[in-house]
């Protein structure tokens, strides 16, 4: 009995392993807002720093943004960049990254699963996605208050107001609470 | 005193053309420190007493912290020789916090209230009611700032109450003078550097401000206009050099014409 615990601790290790290092996030662009001077973008310099999960960071005083590279099989949570930048007292103007989405098809006001992080495109045409795409998440707080209003017409599910699965969501098999982030191309 | 209004408006002119930032010198901007940052402060002012044909030196350390993204602390201490002896004369401990922002891409529009309470041990000898070396009592305001790319505008008031000073240094004036409105107007551009490249670019920022207070009894106010410059190294450390002088003094100070220096060094992420 304790060997088949074993086994399966084991067998557990390997697959969390694995959906780590699948991860397929490897790079982002963040836009700050409220700022212009470079002590302030210092700040989210070093807020930013200490996601651990961070490879490389690289700012851009002029424009306020910031170019990141993420750890290999790290598992990426956009949240945590805005929660830094907001924590060093500014906004997140915008957020591009780049995904591998491995063949993955993708459809209009549809929600999609790539390697534990759920997208919901909106604004896009039906299309296989091969390869690395850019994509640009247009949740709240990633955009302006003005392009979220008006991105509001591409869908009419909840989870656009809520960022996570709700009742418009149970047809994917989504648990109520997973964070959904609404991107477009 | 037409001369130094017509030196006001030539700062103001000036100013326009050498198109700083809102890390202003004389006020607070409604904007905060990051979270978790703490920023230390050594505060120095050369104030000449009118009365006595003497300079006041005061040196004033401050500690500040970012408690939130919302939220920030400032504590500061009051030492000088305004009565001639150098000693401690008080603290003060201020709360700020930022309840509305709009934010863009180089630029914003943020709304603070604050709080203020400080104690002071020294004899009262002015009608002006200042929390900053002079009187205890307690302060609220509100400031407003705007940010448009390098360029900064703050506005702000507040209420100010003086207490009794401790050590039995009782408040001299009637007691409806006690209260106070304070207000200010802050503009700051950034000059240099003009392309940001590093974090290892020195920043100049250029700065006027005009500080004013209404006694609210006697109905005497005094103006200030502050102009000053400020350097920032390494994108953490300040030093600000600025001179107040007052342009309406029927609100009487012993000593309101003068310099600051003050040196600031900032550590970001101090804590979890």
């Amino acid at each position: 009995m304790k060997t088949l615990s074993l086994y399966a601790v084991i067998l557990f290790s390997i697959f969390s392993f694995n959906a780590s290092y699948a991860q397929s996030v490897k790079k982002a662009t963040l836009q700050a807002s409220g700022l212009t001077c470079s002590m302030c973008s210092n700040a989210i310099n070093k807020a930013l720093k200490t996601i651990d999960y961070i490879d490389h960071l690289r700012a851009n005083i002029q424009t306020s943004s910031f170019d990141i590279t993420f750890k290999e099989g790290a598992k990426v949570n956009f949240d945590d960049l805005k929660m830094k930048v907001e924590d060093a007292g500014f906004g997140v103007a915008s957020l591009t990254a780049l995904v591998d989405f491995k063949n993955a098809a993708i459809a209009n006001d549809e929600h999609i699963n790539i390697d534990g992080m759920v997208f919901h495109f909106l604004n896009v045409k039906d299309q296989t996605l091969s390869g690395t795409q850019t994509i640009k998440v247009i949740d709240k707080g990633y955009v302006s208050a003005k392009d979220y209003k008006k991105n509001g017409r591409y869908t009419k599910m909840e989870c656009y107001k809520t960022g996570t699965a709700g009742s418009c969501c149970s047809k994917n098999g989504l648990a109520a609470g997973t964070r959904i982030y609404h991107v477009t191309i | 005193m037409k001369q130094k209004i017509l030196s006001a408006l030539f700062f103001l002119f000036c100013f326009q053309y050498l198109s700083a930032q809102e890390l202003f010198v004389y006020t607070e901007p409604a904007s905060n420190m990051a979270a978790k940052s703490i920023g230390l402060r050594l505060n120095n002012y050369l104030l000449k007493e009118w009365v006595m044909d003497r300079y006041d030196y005061q040196v004033k350390p401050e500690i500040m912290c970012g408690v939130s993204k919302k939220t920030m602390i400032h504590a500061e201490g009051f030492f000088s020789n305004n009565e001639k002896k150098f000693k401690a004369d008080g603290a003060s401990l201020y709360i700020k916090y930022r309840f509305y922002s709009r934010d863009e891409v180089h630029s914003h529009f943020r709304v603070a209230a604050y709080v203020k309470g400080a104690f002071n041990n020294s004899a009262i000898h002015q009608p002006a009611i200042d929390l900053n070396g002079y009187n205890s009592g307690y302060e609220t305001g509100l400031v407003a700032t705007r940010l448009i790319n390098k360029l900064a505008l703050s506005v702000g008031s507040s209420f100010l109450h003086a207490t009794d000073n401790t050590g039995d240094n009782k408040f001299p004036y009637e007691a409806k003078n006690r209260n106070a409105v304070s207000y200010s107007f802050s503009a700051g551009k950034l000059l240099l550097p003009e392309i940001y490249k590093d974090y290892k670019q020195t920043n100049l920022n250029a700065m006027i401000e005009v500080l004013g207070q209404m006694n609210l009894k006697s109905a005497k106010n005094y103006l200030d206009i502050a102009p000053s410059l400020q350097f920032i190294f390494l994108s953490k450390m300040r030093l600000d050099i600025g001179y107040r002088f007052a342009i309406i003094k029927d609100l009487l100070r012993n000593a309101e014409n003068g310099f600051l220096i003050r040196f600031e060094y900032n550590f970001f992420n101090v804590y979890k």
